[in-house]
């Protein structure tokens, strides 16, 4: 089931279709209260939407700006924040307008589908899949493998990644791990050196639950399967300048950082 | 967060939806700060009773919390729009002063103070040393923190209503003794005027931002106090301060290892160029915060005798109706320069009616009133302003 856990800030629960925008937000002079149109952006209206922002600012008096929306019925039917601060918190609890915050917001798209329980302070995606999947660096002698997915590929096509690959029923994320290394290069690698929590990644109607993993492999004798269409093996400096999959540079630097720390 | 059995209660109901919403709020709050727990608080001050800065939203706001909430602990109120009484005196509108006299009487019902002064420690809020309580208007509570010991936040408006509400505030940041140690040390060399207070308060507000300052070398008085406090807190968000010698608890930290920071004329130079955009003006007022016994009878001793010779130019005195009470004599000299005008200021007046350019002795209105205010500002000590209309 596509459901996060984040925090309670305004009880109450909602579903209804996610309007987002990036930058912080000031309900005073930010929006229209007779119309909810928002007077930033592309205009767009906030009335009934899963207003999704990472976080408030400006004057405490956009804590009655909610207050005005409500009583003029043109509210949004609830509020996701990144991290809440005190005025849109405010706003929210005596407007009644349900509200959660704590979430990763980055998995959320204008247009999605989504329920917002802030009883228990979680949402829960409609319109997408989470598919888990493993990810693994490969470190040798020769720096970190990365592998180029063909132009035809069903996700991320025609992008630098990890060896990755979905985890197949009643196996364990390390054994999908290992399983997909040893298919899409012909190495074969002991435990792994540092695995994280899971990461999310946004695509499509799909979210990835990532788990990344860091193994050392002795040998750089790569034999490609058929699944990637090439494959360098460079230091991690250089993947920034690469195009990759969402979020592989962050988890690479995160378990060699982790990997040092040992 | 922990909950007692009583306030658990209270979030379930039992003491009405206005009071489960209350107690909603202080919770959400203190989640947000990673608070542990509740405290219990003796006292609350309100923002938010100026029409003007609370608008529509806040006035149906309190329209509906006061249909069945009371407050629990001494409450007292920001200042007004408008004098009460004198409002057309200052060119209020028929439409903006019944506004404004329906947000009194919706604060009044709920059993809030309707004295409404930014300076509640001077008249009908006077906390004790030591005692948790939940105050707004960065000025007061920073004040009540530094002069008297006495521990709040930086509540908002709303916050502090609902804390007055269910009488308590969540515990965190100030009401904790580890978070009131001064941070950085301030040595400065300057005059100790009321005016050289208010922008020493400005350059300090702008160089530390939010850290607790410890003071070395000053005798600030109540009003200077006051000064720093109101300016740190709008050129900075400074909450709490030390004055060696002065607040209760700056004896209690060691600050041998601190960070000195050095102010002197040339900081109190650019703290001033900060806030002074005109040399022209239509309006000087003063009493921000506003003025205390003291201050009215300085500047009634002054003005005795002399006469304001610019009618282009307008003068206000802002002060509470308490303090204006209480000195009648002085008040009948400053009346012959101008309105001497009770619970209400030049920040929260909505001057920008009638008024581009203004002129005053607080670095803190100096700050405020070309946001809030759309005002070009002056910014002068009073006899330098004074000479300006004499």
């Amino acid at each position: 089931m596509s459901k996060f856990s984040g925090r309670t800030i305004s009880k109450g629960k909602a579903r209804g279709i996610v309007l987002k925008i990036d930058t912080a937000f000031s309900f005073l002079g930010g929006v229209d209260t007779s119309t909810g149109s928002l007077k930033v952006g592309d205009n767009e209206n906030i009335c009934n939407k899963i207003f999704v922002f990472p976080q408030g600012k400006g004057s405490t008096v956009g804590s009655f700006t909610m207050y005005d929306l409500k009583a003029n019925n043109k509210h949004p039917a609830a509020v996701i924040n990144k991290a809440a601060e005190t005025i849109v918190a405010t706003g929210a609890v005596i407007s009644s307008i349900p509200m959660i915050d704590s979430v990763d917001i980055d998995i959320l798209r204008t247009g999605d589908d989504v329920t917002v329980d802030g009883n228990d302070g979680t949402m829960e995606l409609h319109n997408v899949k989470i598919i888990t999947s493993v990810s693994s660096a490969l470190l040798s002698d020769k720096g970190i493998l990365m592998l180029e997915r063909p132009d035809d590929a069903s996700s991320f096509p025609g992008v630098w990644s990890l060896v990755a690959g979905k985890i197949e029923e009643n196996e364990s994320a390390a054994d999908a791990a290992k399983r997909e290394i040893y298919e899409e290069t012909g190495l074969s690698v002991h435990d792994p050196l540092i695995s994280l929590d899971p990461i999310f990644v946004r695509e499509n109607d799909v979210i990835w639950k990532v788990y990344p993993f860091l193994f050392r492999c002795g040998s750089t004798d790569v034999k490609l399967n058929g699944e990637n269409k090439n494959y360098k093996w460079v230091v991690p400096e250089n993947i920034e300048q690469m195009c990759t999959v969402t979020s592989t540079l962050s988890a690479v630097r995160k378990m060699l950082s982790e990997l040092a720390g040992k | 967060m922990y909950l007692t059995k009583d306030e658990e209660r209270i979030l379930g109901g039992a003491e009405g939806e206005s009071a489960q919403k209350a107690m909603e709020l202080v919770v959400a709050l203190g989640k947000i700060y990673n608070a542990e727990n509740l405290v219990k608080i003796t006292s609350a001050h309100i923002s938010g009773a100026s029409y003007k800065t609370i608008g529509d939203g806040g006035l149906r706001y309190l329209e509906d919390v006061s249909k069945d909430a009371k407050v629990k602990v001494n409450s007292t109120l920001n200042p007004l729009g408008m004098d009460r009484d004198r409002w057309k005196e200052m060119r209020i509108t028929e439409n903006f002063a019944s506004k404004q006299l329906k947000i009194i009487e919706l604060y009044g019902k709920m059993g809030v103070r309707t004295s409404c002064s930014c300076t509640p420690y001077l008249n009908d809020n006077i906390p004790s040393f030591g005692e948790h309580v939940a105050w707004a208007e960065s000025s007061a509570l920073s004040f009540v923190n530094s002069y008297i010991g006495a521990r709040t936040n930086r509540e908002g408006g709303p916050g502090a209503l609902a804390a007055a509400i269910v009488g308590r505030t969540a515990n965190y940041g100030l009401h904790l003794k580890e978070n009131r140690a001064p941070a950085v040390v301030i040595e400065s060399d300057i005059d100790d005027s009321l005016f050289s207070s208010s922008l020493l308060g400005q350059a300090v507000g702008m160089t530390i931002g939010s850290k607790i300052p410890y003071y070395r070398n000053i005798r600030p008085g109540v009003e200077e106090m006051k000064s720093m406090a109101a300016a740190m807190a709008s050129s900075g968000s400074v909450a709490m301060f030390h004055v060696e010698n002065v607040t209760p608890e700056a004896s209690a930290y060691d600050i041998s290892g601190l960070e000195r920071i050095h102010i002197g004329k040339k900081e109190l130079d650019d703290a001033l160029s900060s806030v002074n955009t005109t040399d022209d003006i239509q309006l000087i007022a003063f009493g921000c915060p506003h003025l205390t016994v003291k201050e009215i009878r300085e500047m009634a001793s002054f003005l005795k005798g002399r006469k304001k010779r610019r009618n282009d130019v307008d003068i206000w005195f802002c002060t509470s109706s308490e303090v204006r009470k209480k000195c009648p004599d002085e008040v009948r000299i400053l009346e012959t320069f101008g309105p001497v005008l009770a619970d209400t200021c030049m920040v929260v007046a909505p001057i920008e009616s009638n008024y581009q350019r203004t002129g005053t002795n607080s670095a803190k209105a100096g700050n405020y009133l070309p946001t809030l205010c759309s005002q070009k500002v002056m910014c002068r000590d009073f006899v330098k302003l004074m000479e300006l209309v004499l």
